[in-house]
């Protein structure tokens, strides 16, 4: 009876999972949609897509190298981690905080000169501005934020583990999905320094919030000069504390008409509830995680135990690089979605194919990645595909 | 001034007599204050000080401008000519004197050459003998780290002359300056006066720092190739008075190399874990303070949480600055830790001491940053020895501890835990 009632949970959690999933994936983007990425390619200076192509080959091979380094690490980790516990006076839950920042700190550590190598490269191409030594305090204070990060998990799901056993996962992911959306509600107010807009960008942004139904978002300016010449923008909040927030690098250098239509896009994202709708693709994503940690660490006397950490960390690496063509997938869906809001609100496809075209020659951003590695890492979509639905958007629209 | 400068009879040393230094053995402080100090004295030590802080200086003047001589002659012969030995030794020797001085831990008015037994904070300083060249040409560099901590102990520069540390930094500059001596003489001036003795702990302290900045100059002067140790267990110190927050040591030097390299990130989650419980322990002393003036003693759960809490602390900052191995607990459990806090029961409390208790804590508190400098240095130095050898120094481990357990007995104090006043004193380790 209880096996029965185990795989009818499964069944339950793996049907809803499917189901959240489907309604999650849907966008507004016309599902019709032929894109033309060959002709699009062609309207990008070809001297520029080489330098981006160029930049951006680097980038990515780095970016594969790190990622097997990082599985490898963790997997002798996971093997030789345990004898950190003689280093440990603390209890269970305490061993696991060291465990668990060791692991981290480790990893942090043979992912340094990669970053190294990564600034080197962006440093040659004018991409960025940051010394290394800035480089490494940064990194040094991302690296104790992640810690704490990391001990307030182990805090919840050891704490869950001990106390329920192999149940813990239930309540342990609606937990965290709970701490992911505070996350989420919170990380306006985590953003020191932004400042307000000047006025050309406030009378442009009114009237796109109205059409786009996000009144109540507001709109800063963060200043990056000192650390890079990047162009970007991101959306941030939930509800109340919904705002945008547009890097300077890109208010001070681009076209007024170009800085709209990131300005809509940015809105688009708070338009479709894009911040909400990633909350539930981390629940989607969590509750067959903790599932499969749960399993897997039962030998190392389950998630209760310290022993259990070094292992639990390889296993959510490895699943979250499994799952990583999903959640790209779904993120460069998103952004589409975000660039045909923008479409519609700005009626502007001359600007939005401008935008891109100074992205690739600016921002080295290839406008057409290998598709291998489009399909499993990139959030957003190519160059060419944007500029593509810009000109499907006028021919719809003529 | 002569008749000031001859010492007085000498009343026991403070530890038993040690056979005869031998080439290149550690410098030794000496240490036959009785604590007796006569109120004039006192009240004007600083004026008295001044023709010797200025001779010192000239005198300082001197020995920097013959120290290339002493070093290349010590290059060459592997050890320093005996004519300049001396001098620097009397430097040396001169420089703990007038320290003492002016610190208060010694009453009488020093000579000015230095002599031997012409104070009762007196240094002893080894035979010449052979010293490696290597260890010689590398002297200054060597010898940078030592000079740190004696200007974080000591202040004004260290013991062995008038210069200062810059850092660049001017309040970081202030901060090493004023260091441990120049507090804890600052509040021995009052209490002196007040009682016409100087308090036990804070010449013991005293005596310790002067002498550590001792060992350190007579390092970088080629007096001895030894290395200085700053473990409180060379220094001449009274033996230590009984308290209820005592230190419990049972660390074995072993370190992780890995968790030494990540110890501050490692640490992390215990600063904010001590934050978040020092919010509450604020709190709940106010309402301590305001039961214990009344009933003269806190509740017992109160009492218990306390302790726990000053335990924690001390587990934290022992972990934080590498005087511990292991990573410690959350909940400051008994035993739980290498560098524990033995709390005793509570206790009752006197209300007069209970109502000014913010107050008096004062100069205890601020000794205890002072100290709290010279941890952060030794930690500092600590960390790279021990990522590299995979063990801590005992000197530095032991200067931890002992800012861990007085820094315990200042919070202990402040929380009611006991009215005994903290004992400034670095005696743990003397047997």
């Amino acid at each position: 009876v209880r096996r029965a009632g185990f795989i009818a949970a499964a069944a339950a959690v793996v049907a809803a999972c499917i189901w959240g999933g489907i309604r999650l994936w849907d966008t507004t983007v016309p599902s019709d949609l032929e894109l033309n990425t060959g002709a699009a390619m062609r309207s990008f200076d070809p001297e520029a897509e080489d330098e981006a192509a160029d930049f951006e080959a680097l980038i990515r091979w780095l970016f594969i190298a790190s990622q097997l380094v990082l599985v490898g690490v963790l997997a002798v980790y996971a093997r030789v981690g345990t004898r950190f516990m003689r280093e440990s006076a603390a209890g269970p839950i305490g061993t696991g905080f060291l465990l668990g920042m060791m692991g981290i700190a480790l990893v942090w550590l043979v992912q340094l000169p990669f970053g190294f190598v990564e600034i080197w490269w962006a440093r040659r191409h004018d991409a960025a501005e940051v010394n290394y030594l800035d480089f490494v305090i940064g990194d040094i204070a991302g690296l104790a934020g992640e810690a704490l990060f990391l001990c307030l998990l182990l805090l919840i799901v050891m704490g869950l583990a001990r106390l329920l056993r192999a149940a813990w996962w239930a309540p342990g992911v609606a937990i965290l999905a709970g701490l992911f959306t505070l996350l989420v509600w919170v990380s306006p107010f985590l953003l020191p320094g932004l400042e307000d807009p000047p006025r050309p960008i406030v009378a442009d942004a009114r009237p796109l919030a109205v059409k786009q139904g996000t009144t109540d978002a507001e709109v800063k300016i963060e200043d990056v000069h000192e650390w890079t010449e990047q162009p970007n923008a991101y959306a941030t909040g939930l509800g109340e504390t919904e705002q945008i927030v547009l890097w300077n690098t890109l208010t001070d250098g681009f076209d007024r008409r170009e800085v709209r239509s990131v300005i809509s896009h940015e809105f688009g994202h708070l338009q479709h509830d894009h911040l909400a709708k990633s909350i539930g693709w981390f629940a989607l994503f969590a509750f067959p995680a903790a599932l499969v940690v749960t399993v897997l660490t039962r030998r190392r006397g389950g998630l209760g135990e310290p022993a259990a950490v070094p292992l639990a960390l390889l296993v959510v690496v490895v699943l979250q690089l499994v799952a990583s063509p999903l959640v790209s997938g779904s993120s460069r869906r998103y952004e589409a979605e975000a660039d045909w809001a923008a479409l519609e609100a700005t009626r502007d496809p001359a600007a939005m194919e401008a935008l891109h075209h100074r992205f690739t020659a600016e921002a080295l951003s290839d406008p057409d990645p290998p598709g291998w590695y489009h399909w499993m890492f990139d959030s957003h979509p190519s160059g060419a595909e944007r500029v593509a639905m810009a000109r499907e958007w006028a021919a719809r629209n003529r | 001034v002569d008749h000031l400068s001859v010492a007085p009879e000498k009343p026991a040393q403070l530890v038993s007599p040690r056979p005869a230094l031998a080439p290149n053995d550690q410098v030794r402080a000496l240490n036959y204050d009785d604590l007796h100090r006569r109120r004039v004295t006192v009240f004007f030590r600083f004026f008295m000080a001044l023709p010797h802080l200025l001779w010192l200086s000239i005198w300082s003047g001197g020995v920097l401008l013959l120290a290339p001589v002493l070093w290349i002659a010590t290059l060459v012969n592997r050890r320093p000519p005996e004519g300049l030995r001396e001098v620097y030794a009397m430097f040396v020797r001169y420089a703990t004197h007038v320290y003492a001085f002016l610190f208060l831990a010694a009453q009488p008015f020093p000579g000015f050459l230095g002599r031997p037994g012409t104070c009762t904070v007196d240094l002893e300083v080894p035979p010449t003998g052979d010293q490696g060249r290597w260890g010689v040409g590398f002297r200054f560099f060597l010898a940078l780290p030592p000079l740190l901590l004696a200007t974080a102990l000591v202040g004004f520069g260290g013991g062995g002359g008038g210069t200062s540390t810059s850092t660049g930094d001017e309040s970081a500059n202030l901060a090493l300056n004023l260091g441990v001596g120049f507090t804890a003489a600052f509040f021995a001036w009052w209490a002196c006066m007040a009682r016409g003795r100087m308090p036990q702990g804070i010449r013991d302290l005293l005596v310790y720092a002067i002498g550590y900045a001792a060992q350190a100059y007579a390092y970088l002067f080629l007096l001895t190739s030894r290395y200085p140790n700053s473990d409180p267990a060379v220094a001449p110190l009274a033996p230590l008075p009984p308290h209820p927050v005592r230190l419990r040591l049972t660390d074995e030097l072993r370190r992780s190399r890995w968790t030494v390299a990540f110890r501050l990130i490692l640490s992390l989650p215990h600063l904010v874990w001590v934050t978040l419980w020092t919010v509450l322990i604020v709190l709940l002393a106010i309402a301590a303070w305001l039961v214990t003036l009344i009933a003269a003693r806190p509740p017992r759960w109160m009492h218990r949480f306390f302790a726990r809490y000053v335990r924690y602390q001390a587990h934290v900052v022992a972990f934080a600055y590498l005087g511990g191995g292991p990573f410690p607990g959350f909940v400051g459990a008994p035993g739980s830790y290498p560098v524990d806090i033995e709390i005793g029961e509570r206790e009752r409390h006197n209300r007069w001491t209970v109502l000014g208790r913010a107050l008096l804590g004062l100069p205890a508190a601020a000794i205890s940053s002072g100290v709290g400098t010279a941890m952060v240095i030794a930690a500092i130095g600590g960390w790279f020895f021990a990522l590299i050898t995979g063990r801590m120094p005992q000197g530095l481990r032991n200067l931890i501890a002992y800012g861990a357990r007085y820094g315990a007995q200042v919070v202990a104090y402040y929380l009611f835990v006991t009215p005994r006043y903290p004992y400034s004193g670095p005696a743990d380790f003397h047997r």
